[in-house]
């Protein structure tokens, strides 16, 4: 039997930043990790995918430049290339998380964890059993994994998921994106900028569906401009082997395809933790959890994507930090939910924070809106990357920020300002007293702040 | 347990600094939330001060006698094995509060952003409080003509959430109090260092009595000494008197009064009283508490009457908290009885003289001294045939009841001997009419004529 104050199962960002916090707050640490440290975030997410996007990108500059009157013959882009330099960046942070543990004196037990009892976890690893017991408390960190449609098996060959997407070193030549969310335009832009015919599907009206609607328009038109075949309210009722690879049937006919990548979603990963034996209470398929992150068993703790939407490596990590404080004694404070921003990372990005136009005028509220394109931006022309703007959806009466949406070039750096903002309740008028340095990408966010007081200077 | 700081609370709006009377529990008591700790001595009233938290009551910071800045560490609960020395700590080097802090700055005020007087003005020796006796009772009706109450906050004591001048709070929680009238200074912040956040504001404009009109800024007058065989001279303001010097032209000015006498026949009124009276067991019964009891009934009936202007709404209230004006000798306090709609005749009159007594004792509890919907103020045993009161803001009307006199009465029957009795309500303007305000007088006046009515 192997004493610590804290078991933490799974090391993804929530997983990991939890151990630390704990560790910092004087705690002795032990982490059980399936994978690799790190979870999907840095293995099979968010990091190795910003790594594929930025070939995507530096592949689009080369396309253009002779835009900047370079002239380039010929050029060959090496998908195989963009696979393997993502797959040493994941590396690297994984290795850095491996290293964050050292330095925190965390004892990482490589296998499966699950809960015997509220304070025991039985880690089963390549190289044996181990028996952890938490004099303290126990956390769950067991992430998410891709849905698919009922019916439709990923093989992670012809129906692959974001798992697959990430290692298949051989890009197809054709691929049907079903989901037009985060993980599916992100695809659908590396798959497109590397010359592969793509198909991005959505059920719901517009893609990106969660965002703001004028977001998803200006999204649509940039998708579409760059060859993207984009088919919303399409709803698909069978994906079976055949043609090039797959044929997949919807509500507006059939379409071929040599792959499918299903982006539908993912659900969290409660099986084999020992949930069910505990009694540990969930919610629509997500662990229950108190504003401390404490499930309806004491001592007892879920953080992440197994914790509940939304399924944000940035949101895991808040409740790490949560979690590991109420568990050392600390009285945190609890995550904002309504103040988690949210980043896309195709092209152009998008971010957003707080509500949309149409979910603030719910209720009749009196909203101030201003929106400032990046084409009227002295930065963002000289940068040749116009496409998009900045939208701030204010209360009319008292100037409290709403919510905030940007398209465009640099959009996931921006959307911080007003994060910052709203976490000190700033107002219209803060915001617009704020100088903002010239020239900047940023002076799009102060000219839609003072569109939304309605005397933009530059448009 | 966690640690709980004691700090000196800011009990009125204008309250700076409060001076320990006395302290009720020693360092070493056991203490509960809610126990009363000390007794504090304010510009209105000496209130008793609770805990917030319970615990051991560790240290004592302030001795009695010794005043301390509000907001700042009096003292410490928590339980025995805690340690408390970083609080402490904290305590001498960033809030000289305790016993040599009477003529200092009042604690985090920093050269460059101290916006109020650095100094607190020595106190008249009359306030020594081993010098107050209780003020004789002055009658067992309760006189007054004018009234001193800040709105505090009734649910409970406000703490300080700045760091004693400067309010902390957020933008947005600036705005919404500005829009919504309430007074950032009455309300505890609950975000980062106490920092009044879009919630708290929230919260205490959703609570009746936290919509206090704003003071302007304290004027602090200075005692002049008085030379002998001088041509005049110049007493010391005492803390009430100052209060009611600041307070009175907030609603005198702002607030557009009009005046409504009636006069009422209180013969049958007087009779029932004397029966009431000559019952065996039974509290014994004031003119007021007939007048309480009538008000609380009546105001049920006409519920614009019972309101209270809000700026850009009225807001009327379904309870009635009777504000009772009490003569000291100093001024006077108006302490409230809450829920006296629901109350019987005999209730009234034993809640009600319980309160005038503790307000001559300067025995009032925060609570006690504010919420009211309406007032009543009695000059009655002074011969005072009738006068008219000064609204209390936030509250809409003010009754002023004159004394109960025999005069000749026409009757059917021809000249005879009545008695009579003058009340006049003051009204704002804002809130209602001239013929509101009479309808309410003659439901009143016809209540105390049926006086049976008052007791079922």
């Amino acid at each position: 039997m192997n004493q610590f104050d804290v078991v933490v199962v799974g090391t993804g960002p929530g997983g990991y930043v939890s151990a630390i916090r704990a560790a910092q707050l004087g705690l002795s640490v032990a982490t059980v990790e399936d994978d690799r440290p790190g979870g999907v975030c840095l293995n099979w997410g968010c990091i190795p995918t910003k790594a594929l996007l930025r070939n995507a990108e530096v592949v689009h500059l080369f396309e253009k430049a002779a835009d900047f009157g370079i002239t380039i013959d010929r050029f060959q882009a090496d998908y195989a290339a963009a696979v393997k330099r993502s797959r040493s960046v994941a590396d690297r942070m994984a290795k850095g998380v491996e290293f964050l543990f050292r330095k925190n004196k965390i004892t990482l037990f490589p296998g499966t964890g699950s809960l015997t009892s509220k304070n025991v976890v039985e880690v089963k690893g390549e190289d044996g059993a181990s028996t952890l017991e938490a004099g303290r408390a126990v956390i769950l960190a067991t992430g998410s994994e891709p849905k698919s449609l009922p019916g439709v098996t990923i093989d992670e060959k012809t129906v692959i998921s974001s798992n697959g997407a990430v290692r298949n070193e051989a890009k197809p030549k054709s691929i049907v994106v079903i989901g037009a969310g985060a993980v599916g335009v992100e695809f659908a832009d590396v798959y497109r900028s590397y010359g592969v015919e793509v198909t991005l599907l959505e059920a719901l009206p517009r893609i990106v569906p969660l965002e703001d609607e004028e977001v998803s328009t200006q999204l649509t038109r940039s998708l579409s401009r760059r060859g993207i075949t984009i088919k919303t309210g399409a709803k698909v009722s069978a994906v079976k082997p055949g043609g090039a690879g797959a044929v997949i049937d919807t509500d507006g006919g059939k379409l071929e395809a040599e792959q499918v990548l299903m982006a539908v979603g993912r659900g969290a990963r409660t099986k084999g933790v020992g949930l069910e034996a505990l009694n540990i209470a969930l919610e629509r398929g997500f662990v229950k959890v108190s504003p401390t992150m404490e499930t309806s068993v004491k001592g007892v703790y879920a953080i992440g994507d197994m914790a509940g939407a939304p399924l944000l490596a940035h949101k895991a990590m808040a409740e790490g930090v949560v979690a590991a404080e109420a568990i050392a004694g600390k009285s945190p404070r609890p995550v904002d939910y309504g103040n988690v921003p949210s980043c896309t990372y195709c092209r152009p990005q998008i971010a957003s924070i707080g509500l949309t136009e149409a979910k603030a005028r719910e209720g009749g509220r009196e909203l101030a809106v201003g929106k400032f394109p990046f084409t009227a931006n002295g930065k963002a022309v000289a940068l040749g990357d116009t496409e998009g703007f900045v939208k701030v959806v204010a209360d009319k009466k008292t100037g409290e920020l709403l919510g905030v949406h940007i398209i465009g070039p640099e959009a996931t750096e921006m959307i911080h300002e007003f994060a910052v903002g709203r976490t000190l309740e700033a107002t219209l008028e803060e915001m617009m007293h704020t100088i903002h340095a010239h020239p900047t990408l940023s002076e799009a966010a102060l000219e839609a702040t003072l569109a939304a007081l309605g005397h933009a200077i530059h448009i | 347990m966690p640690v709980t700081k004691v700090v000196m609370p800011k009990l009125s709006e204008q309250m700076e600094s409060g001076k320990i009377i006395k302290w009720l529990k020693k360092e070493g008591d056991r203490v509960q939330s809610g126990d009363i700790l000390a007794e504090v001595e304010t510009d209105k009233a000496d209130v008793e001060m609770e805990a917030f938290g319970s615990g051991v009551l560790r240290k004592i910071l302030v001795a009695a006698g010794n005043k301390a800045p509000v907001g700042s560490l009096i003292g410490v609960i928590a339980e025995e094995n805690d340690d408390i020395g970083a609080v402490v700590a904290q305590a001498g080097s960033g809030a000289p509060a305790a016993a040599a802090s009477e003529a200092k700055a009042p604690s985090g005020a920093k050269p460059g952003m101290a916006d109020r007087p650095a100094a607190v003005p020595p106190q008249p020796k009359s306030e020594d409080p081993a010098a107050r006796k209780p003020s004789p009772s002055t009658g067992s009706e309760s006189p007054g003509s004018r009234r001193v109450q800040d709105a505090v906050a009734a649910a409970s004591v406000p703490q300080p959430s700045g760091d004693g001048g400067r309010v902390k709070a957020s933008p947005l929680a600036r705005k919404i109090a500005a829009q919504s009238g309430v007074d950032l200074k009455l309300i505890q912040g609950s975000g980062p260092g106490g920092r009044i956040v879009r919630r708290d504001v929230e919260a205490a404009s959703t609570a009746p009595a936290a919509a206090a009109v704003a003071a302007a800024p304290a004027l602090r007058p200075v005692a002049q000494p008085a030379a002998a065989g001088a041509e005049y001279e110049d007493l010391p303001l005492s803390p009430m008197r100052s209060a009611i010097a600041r307070r009175m032209p907030l609603s005198k000015a702002p607030v557009p009064h009009f005046y409504v006498t009636s006069e009422v026949a209180m013969d049958r009124a007087w009779e029932l009283r004397e029966e009431l009276n000559g019952l065996e067991g039974q509290p014994k019964i004031s003119v007021n508490d007939f007048i309480i009891r009538a008000c609380a009934l009546t105001l049920l009936q006409h519920p614009g009457v019972n309101a209270s202007f809000q700026g850009e709404s009225i807001r009327v209230f379904h309870r009635v908290h009777m504000g009772i004006a009490v003569a000291l000798e100093e001024g006077l306090i108006t302490p409230v009885l809450r829920d006296v709609h629901a109350k019987s005749l005999a209730q009234i009159a034993v809640e009600a003289r319980d309160l005038a007594e503790r307000a001559r004792q300067r025995k009032l509890r925060t609570q006690e001294l504010s919420g009211a919907t309406f007032s009543i103020s009695n000059l009655g045993m002074f011969d005072v045939r009738d006068f008219s009161a000064i609204i209390n803001p936030p509250e809409g009307a003010i009754l002023a009841v004159g004394s109960v006199r025999r005069v000749p009465v026409v009757s059917d029957e021809g000249l005879g001997v009545g008695r009579r009795m003058a009340l006049t309500i003051s009204c704002d303007h804002r809130v209602m009419d001239g013929a509101m305000g009479a309808r309410f007088l003659q439901d009143v006046k016809k209540l105390l004529e049926e006086p049976l009515r008052l007791l079922v």
